[in-house]
């Protein structure tokens, strides 16, 4: 990295006052000569200001198009905090230059002001010029007849795609059977009609029947689909007094043993004593819905 | 209201003395629960029972113990191939003045009160006699020197052996279709049941055990009453109504509910039977169990505890399958309640 050339130190004199507040501006620059068009150029400036003074972020140039030739393309500024009363701030520049010059020729970045306060008083702080010198590209009338300035574009160069290709075509399929595999196992559609998650079904069917209607025939659906899936789960009618054996030849289900039961009760108290209210009331339909999910979850472990 | 609350209070008195009944009976009889359960829902359905086992199993002495605790008068009579109506109804023999005598016979002699009438090994008795125990068992009454007798308490036992099949009748579907149920009586699996039974002295002396049953344990004059309030008490809904005709669908046509039995052509095993009076047989021994068991209301296991016993020897099999009759009714009976879905 070249030394950086201290262009300026300069303590612009307006008055006494106001040199006590600003005390340095410093502009950095690169070298100051042989750029072409299209380079870009970075200066630096450091500004140190007596406290309580601070910089006034609005007065931080905006990144624009200066002049015809010359685009501001970034301005930042970083606050490096306040040593023995002085605080300082380096702001960082990017100039672009378009300029194309048929012979070297000096040029200026002009100069702008920054503002410092103290929140009453406001002063200013003039960054001078930076003046550089740009070269042409190429002599003013080729002498040859080869057009050895003009150049074909590079040809596109195609990425090398083709390993993570196959990585995304590999794991679309893996991610798609384990999609499968999972509905597999929640019996989701298409698996939906699954011979042995007759509860998952039953569940989905006791859901559905209380969504639809809420009245006591809904109720008795519900009841009746899961009674479906007692009979498809042990290959045979279930009725209340199975239920040991049920939960012998069906060991997922003992721990819900007291849930089943309860639910057994209700159910001959919906279909046998004709007291569906009743039944409602001792096994509300949300707590059905609920079993039904505990029973096909059960049913879930179990497989 | 009051009525109502009557018949309440009838029916829980009545269950607890149902209960001494099996408990009293159950004190003699060994390792028959469940039989002596069936023997008392066949009594509070004012139902005629047939019993079958082997030979020495203890279906006389069962009889006997249930007869003395139900209590009323009792009659048995011995079937033999010789016996004829007449040999029920009157006894002819001549006095010791020489004169010959028409007396009562064993069902006259007892009169209005007769409660139990005990017919041992029915099936050696000939077909008159098996016509003459159908009027008797659906009607209650028979006639006889030119009038009607009635027996309202009565209640036929009747027990044939299996062993034999010489010199033997069997019963025409229509005697079998009256009896209520058909109870076939096992040998106690039990070892230690089977140990008592074999060499405790007390099992010995038969008069002396039966002596030991607690004698009319129920009022046997109330049974038609009672049988009457539990059919009236105990409710059966819809579901099981519904349940019931689809059980006696799935027994008539089991090709029809996707019943298999192994080794069994379906679509004529059965070959007809499970009458209209047999299904209501069975709704009838149900809520009777319904009602030993404290609920008032049927459910499908009071169905399927009685459905055996009440319906397996109303089904009518195929002739080619009537040998193997047991093993295929039983299976079937299996299969009708795990297929048919309740509720």
């Amino acid at each position: 990295m070249p030394a950086h050339l201290v262009l300026a130190l300069i303590a612009v004199l307006a008055s006494g006052e106001a040199a006590a507040q600003v005390r340095a501006v410093e502009l950095m620059g690169p070298r100051p000569f042989g750029y072409f068009i299209g380079d870009v150029i970075h200066l630096e400036v450091e500004l140190a200001v007596d406290e309580p003074f601070t910089f006034e972020p609005a007065s931080l140039p905006r990144p624009r198009p200066i002049s015809y030739w010359l685009d501001l393309k970034s301005a930042a500024l970083h606050d490096r905090g306040s040593r023995g009363g002085l605080h300082r701030y380096r702001l960082a520049l990017d100039y672009q230059t378009f300029y194309a010059p048929l012979e070297p020729r000096a040029l200026e970045i002009p100069g702008f002001s920054l503002t410092v306060t103290d929140g009453t008083r406001q002063v200013d702080a003039n960054v001078p010029g930076w003046t550089f010198l740009m070269s042409p590209l190429r002599e003013i009338l080729p002498r040859g007849g080869e057009p050895l300035y003009l150049r074909e574009d590079i040809g596109a160069v195609p990425i090398p795609v083709r390993t993570r290709f196959a990585v995304a075509i590999a794991s679309g399929i893996i991610s798609t059977l384990l999609l499968g595999l999972l509905a597999y196992h929640r019996a989701w559609w298409p698996f939906a009609r699954r011979g042995k998650r007759p509860f998952a079904r039953a569940a989905r069917a006791v859901r559905q029947a209380l969504r639809e209607g809420s009245g006591v025939e809904a109720y008795r659906a519900g009841l009746l689909s899961l009674h479906r899936a007692f009979d498809a789960t042990a290959g045979r009618a279930v009725l209340a007094d199975d239920l040991p054996a049920f939960l012998e030849s069906a060991p997922a289900f003992r721990p819900l043993g007291t849930d089943i039961s309860r639910f057994f009760q209700v159910s001959r108290r919906a279909f046998f004593q004709a007291d569906a209210a009743g039944a409602q009331a001792d096994l509300p339909p949300t707590a059905l819905i609920g079993l039904g999910a505990r029973l096909a979850e059960a049913e879930r472990i179990a497989s | 209201m009051h009525l109502a609350r009557d018949v309440d209070t009838t029916l829980s008195d009545a269950r607890g003395r149902a209960q001494a009944l099996q408990q009293e009976v159950a004190k003699v009889i060994l390792g028959q629960e469940r039989v002596i359960q069936l023997l008392t829902i066949a009594t509070f359905a004012r139902g005629h029972v047939l019993l079958e086992g082997d030979v020495g199993v203890g279906k006389t002495t069962l009889l006997r113990a249930m007869a003395r605790a139900i209590g009323g008068l009792f009659q048995r009579v011995e079937g033999t191939v010789d016996l004829m109506p007449g040999d029920l109804i009157y006894h002819a023999h001549l006095t010791k003045e020489g004169k010959p005598r028409i007396d009562p016979g064993p069902l006259l002699r007892s009169g209005n009160d007769l409660s139990i009438f005990f017919f041992n090994e029915i099936n050696r008795a000939r077909p008159q006699v098996h016509s003459l125990l159908l009027r008797l068992m659906a009607e209650r009454s028979i006639t006889a020197f030119d009038r009607e007798f009635n027996f309202p308490f009565l209640q036929v036992f009747a027990d044939r052996n299996r062993v034999e099949r010489e010199e033997t009748f069997e019963l025409p579907a229509a005697a079998r279709d009256r009896f209520f149920m058909e109870i076939e009586i096992p040998v106690p699996s039990d070892e230690a049941t089977r140990r008592r039974l074999v060499f405790d002295p007390r099992f010995h002396d038969i008069d002396a055990l039966i002596a030991e049953v607690g004698e009319g344990v129920l009022d046997f004059t109330e049974l038609p009453f009672i049988a009457r309030a539990i059919q009236s008490g105990v409710r059966t809904s819809e579901a099981l109504e519904a349940y019931t005709v689809a059980l006696w669908q799935a027994v008539r046509t089991p090709n029809r509910h996707g019943i298999e039995i192994e080794g069994v052509d379906m679509e004529r095993l059965v070959f007809g039977g499970a009458s209209p009076r047999g299904v209501s047989y069975l709704v009838r021994a149900a809520r009777v169990r319904a009602w030993l068991e404290g609920r008032e209301m049927v459910v499908p296991e009071d169905i399927r505890d009685v459905f055996v016993e009440v319906m397996a020897h109303r089904i009518f099999l195929d002739p080619v399958y009537e040998l193997r009759r047991e093993p295929i009714v039983r299976a079937l009976c299996r299969a009708v309640f795990d297929k048919v879905p309740t509720p």
